[in-house]
């Protein structure tokens, strides 16, 4: 899928902007859709994805493959799941070269590519989420919120099993630092539960986070 | 017996072999466990996935070493160990399979991590990385190197090096390219062969990521502009997952045909890559054998590159970016004596802004580091611009440290007649690659005559010759001396271009603005003169892209001499002429800052800094100065109007981007103010260091709060990114720094935030310590003992003018 064909809310870019209730000035509004139009000229998008089958071998702990995970939130999030999704998303690295050019030139500019940038890979796992959910459907399965390491309980550190298990690096340019941090920057990985019941009322995103009562990206 | 492979290699196919990865997961290798580590566990399968290939008919078996290096084997003597059994066993199966006619690879795939500035693996790290695997895969008996799958052009160029440096095998590379025939880290395919070519690799090719099918777009291409013979590894199609597992679609069959359609693009060797088997090489073979063989063709293309584009040099001039250099300029010297990296960067923005195609860098001062200058300004440039650099100095230590670390294939200026000169130069040029400048003049002198500098360029020529590099990376300087002092300057310029456009089929360069040296409206001498040298066939020319009367001339005499079809270029510059203006804004330059508010020009000084517009602050406080002291505009208007959306930023009435837009506004008003009150001495409230923790290469928060911070009067020490708590405590202990400033984005790197809090405490207790970034909460910051929280740019400020503003 081409960057330019995927639809980015321009009031999601303003949340990450940190606008509350508020329209941006006519000024702001105008920069914003000239950067996103330059960003999404510059980004191309890739994944790739994984289906693995999915033990609980006990209480708060989940096998994935090679992966194993001791987590709360994630166990509760995936009660009743035999399968789940791995994967990885990306926009490449054109945003963080914007990102860089515009600190010397302009920092609204810098900052406003840092929220499109945002918005447009939060745009991009819809879609892959989306297919992940058609591909899971077609097998009669039923997708879950998708969860991310570093969200709620998650630990981190499993981002070196989604390296692994995903070849990030190969299939789709995500390289992890020495201290877990994705490059490009704007990347995400993130497990999706597969069960053969559907269970609505799964709470997601920054509700079940315990950073909700202190992040300012908060929904 | 097996011929020496350079004697072989493009001169008759070869035959690569399969996959090596996906024959060891067939046979039982699991998903995240190193296949290297089968080189001593499971020879026998080792063993039998080489048989399979040589059998199948391929020439070149690749070792199982593709990810063998010390990031992923950390010990060692475990690592010479996997690399020498995997070359070992390739041996035993070549002598068992009556193929001694073959050749062993050791085999380097990418380390798995981004090289800097975009990742963390510094340059110099990844060159000893894949020299050490290198070294011990020559030691072990290798015939050759094969460097594959790299998909970052940076990181191809340090394997390539490390490889070279570290032992004397033949060295063929093939890289990954999508489906638009780019890299992941985005050089073209034609950028790719240049920077490669240049490093004077034997072969390369593509591999990889791709069915044959979707290859062939990549494989015109590069057979377009490789010199060298080219290589095809292509997967057996695209991969898809299914029940957890990747598979390829493509049939042996499908391949073959494929693969045979590639050859008559003319290649010189074939093979696969993931999904292929014994059985694809061996129908592979059988389709492309018996065809006809074509040695691959010198291309005489001139081209320089940066990390992913390529600008030809010939069928159209250049213009080539001459501000980066302190010549004559006071305020670059300065920024070079205090090492304002950010002006000169931002001088080169404002180039590739206005039109160049490549930017000169020339950062001689004999009062600074030249050679350290050097590399980090090149380093910082091309990660700011896409566009090629031409490294411009004296200095051989500056020259090859930039060649060194530069991302691409560069051009370099310069080299002259003198031998003294071309001992120096050449050497750098064969081993690094690039585009290099020739200038006309030798241990006579400059010669007066076209002819004399003509007999200089072909000394230059074959000089190139017999250091076997080629001609078409030699542009010669025709050299433009004023026509002040020698009525027949130019004529013998213009003749010089001519000969060698002419005589030798060659490319030439001019600084063009020297021919008017000494003379009044040099400009009017200088684009007409940039007229008359383009039609005498100059390819490339320094020039001033800001400077509007060069610009039309240069867009008005390639639209006269066929160079701009249908006139394109010229059209959409000049579209919107008028008769009598001085200024046309290069297309796309009309962004940050300009308003689409006509009124915005007659903004107050106040108003401009309020609604954010830079152009209208920097006016509006030129025109202030004529009338008012700069402490009086800096305290009545700019703190004012700092402060009114500083409140409202606070107050939540105005948001982030806003904020910055004012702060930009009134940093482009502080430095009309400040270059106007120079000499008086300055209000200071406090120095201040800001940093991004060790680990951490996100810093756009930190950038932020800089902004900020200088507009209210803070001398700022940025530190950058990634910075050790040494680096930080030796600073502060130094400059006697009472405010530390620190980043942090995640949770993982908030650990070196607490450590340099700690270093800094025992050090420099009197040091006061505010931290912020994405993960960062008042408990967080209690509990690693900063003395403030901020959580965003303006309490950072509050902070500090609670400590220093009174």
């Amino acid at each position: 899928m081409n960057a330019a064909e995927l639809s980015v809310e321009f009031r999601e870019i303003c949340r990450y902007l940190g606008y509350r209730g508020t329209a941006p000035t006519p000024e702001v509004a105008e920069k914003i859709s000239l950067c996103l139009s330059n960003l999404q000229k510059a980004s191309v998008l890739s994944e790739t994805h994984v289906v693995l089958p999915l033990e609980s071998p006990e209480e708060n702990v989940l096998v994935a493959g090679e992966m194993e995970i001791h987590s709360k939130n994630l166990y509760k999030n995936m009660r009743g799941c035999h399968a789940c999704c791995l994967f990885a998303a990306t926009i490449g690295i054109g945003c963080d070269r914007l990102i860089a050019r515009a600190e010397l030139t302009s920092m609204a500019d810098a900052a406003i590519y840092q929220a499109a940038g945002a918005a447009l890979i939060e745009a991009w796992c819809d879609v892959v989420n989306q297919e992940i959910i058609k591909e899971a459907k077609e097998k009669g399965l039923h997708a879950r919120p998708r969860f991310s390491p570093g969200y709620g309980d998650f630990a981190l550190t499993h981002q070196r099993d989604f390296e692994k298990i995903l070849q990030m690096a190969k299939h789709c340019g995500i390289h992890l630092t020495d201290t877990l941090l994705m490059m490009p920057s704007k990347s995400v990985t993130a497990i999706i539960g597969l069960s053969e019941t559907d269970t609505p009322c799964i709470l997601q995103g920054c509700e079940t986070c315990d950073h909700a009562s202190t992040c300012s990206f908060r929904r | 017996m097996r011929k020496p492979f350079l004697e072989r290699l493009g001169h008759a196919w070869l035959f690569c072999d399969g996959a090596t990865g996906t024959v060891l997961q067939a046979k039982g290798l699991k998903g995240g466990e190193l296949p290297e580590t089968w080189n001593l566990t499971r020879k026998d399968d080792v063993y039998d996935l080489y048989c399979g290939y040589l059998k199948a008919g391929s020439d070149i078996i690749n070792a199982n070493t593709f990810g063998a290096n010390l990031l992923k084997y950390p010990d060692p003597g475990y690592l010479e160990a996997c690399i020498t059994s995997a070359i070992e066993i390739a041996k035993k199966a070549r002598a068992d399979c009556g193929r001694e006619d073959a050749y062993i690879t050791i085999d380097i795939g990418p380390t798995g991590k981004l090289l800097e500035p975009l990742g963390d693996l510094p340059f110099e790290k990844a060159v000893s990385l894949f020299g050490q695997v290198a070294e011990i895969g020559e030691k072990a008996g290798a015939d050759l190197v094969l460097i594959e799958t790299m998909n970052d052009l940076y990181e191809a160029k340090a394997a390539v090096l490390g490889a070279k440096e570290h032992c004397s095998l033949p060295v063929c590379i093939t890289t990954t390219y999508d489906q638009s025939g780019k890299l992941l880290t985005g050089a073209s395919v034609e950028a790719v062969v240049a920077c490669m070519e240049g490093l004077r690799v034997d072969a390369v090719g593509v591999n990889c990521s791709l069915g044959p099918r979707e290859m062939l777009p990549i494989v015109k291409r590069l057979v377009a502009a490789a010199s060298v013979p080219v290589i095809v590894n292509p997967n057996a199609g695209l991969p898809r997952t299914e029940d957890g597992k990747t598979v390829y679609d493509v049939t042996p069959k499908e391949f073959a045909s494929c693969m045979s359609e590639i050859a008559d693009l003319g290649i010189q060797a074939a093979g696969g890559c993931c999904g292929t088997t014994p059985d694809f090489i061996r129908e592979m073979i059988a389709a492309i054998r018996q065809k006809p063989f074509r040695e691959q063709t010198k291309k005489e293309k001139t081209v320089v590159t940066s990390f992913s584009q390529a600008v030809e040099i010939g069928e159209k001039p250049v213009i080539i970016g001459e501000r980066i250099n302190p010549t004559g300029k006071k305020k670059f010297k300065e920024a070079l004596r205090n090492g304002d990296i950010s002006y000169i960067l931002q001088e080169g923005l404002k180039e590739e802004d206005q039109g160049a195609h490549i930017l000169d860098v020339n950062v001689g001062l004999p009062e600074i580091d030249e050679p350290s200058m050097m590399e980090t300004v090149v380093k910082r440039l091309q990660g700011v611009t896409g566009l090629p650099l031409q490294i411009d100095t004296t200095n051989k230590e500056a020259l090859e440290r930039a060649m060194r670390c530069y991302n691409g294939k560069p051009m370099i200026n310069s080299v002259n007649g003198k031998k003294e000169s071309m001992d120096m130069v050449f050497p750098l040029v064969k081993k690094y690659g690039g585009v290099l400048v020739g200038l006309c003049l030798d241990e006579g002198g400059i010669p007066e005559t076209a002819e004399g500098r003509l007999a200089v360029a072909k000394k230059i020529y074959e000089a190139a010759d017999s250091w076997g590099i080629p001609r078409k990376d030699i542009v010669i300087d025709g050299l433009a001396m004023t026509i002040s002092s020698d009525p027949k300057g130019a004529l013998a310029t213009l003749g010089t271009l001519r000969g060698v456009r002419d005589l030798f089929h060659g490319h030439s360069i001019l600084g063009v603005s020297n021919i008017s040296f000494g003379l009044p409206a040099r400009e009017l001498i200088n684009a007409n003169f940039l007229t008359m040298a383009i039609e005498s066939g100059l390819s490339c020319a320094i020039i001033n892209p800001g400077n509007e009367a060069m610009m039309r001339a240069y867009y008005a005499s390639c639209a006269l001499l066929s160079m701009d079809e249908n006139c394109a270029a010229f059209i959409d510059r000049y579209r919107d002429y008028k008769p009598g203006s001085t200024q046309t804004a290069a297309p796309g330059t009309a962004k940050e800052g300009s308003s689409s508010n006509p009124a915005a020009k007659d903004l107050s000084l106040k108003e401009s800094v309020i609604r954010g517009v830079k152009e209208a602050a920097a006016a509006a406080a030129e025109k202030e100065l004529q009338t008012r002291d700069g402490l009086a505009i800096i305290n009545e208007d700019l703190i004012p109007a700092l402060d009114v959306v500083g409140q409202g930023f606070e107050k939540k009435t105005l948001f982030l981007p806003q904020l910055l837009m004012s702060a930009d506004a009134a940093k482009a008003a502080f430095a009309v103010i400040r270059e106007a009150m120079k000499g008086t001495p300055q209000k200071i409230k406090a120095k201040v260091i800001l940093a991004t923790v060790k680990g951490d290469i996100h810093d756009i928060g930190k950038n932020i709060v800089k902004v900020m911070m200088e507009n209210y009067g803070y001398d700022v020490i940025d530190l950058g990114r990634d910075v050790d708590p040494k680096v930080i405590t030796d600073t502060a202990l130094r400059e006697n720094v009472p405010l530390v400033g620190l980043s942090a984005l995640m949770t993982t790197t908030v650990v070196n935030m607490e450590a340099t809090i700690k270093l800094l405490h025992e050090k420099k207790p009197d040091t006061k310590i505010v931290v912020g970034g994405a993960v960062m909460t008042q408990e967080y910051a209690d509990a690693i003992g900063a003395d403030c929280y901020a959580k965003d740019a303006m309490e950072t400020v509050r902070y500090a003018d609670s400590l220093f503003d009174n």
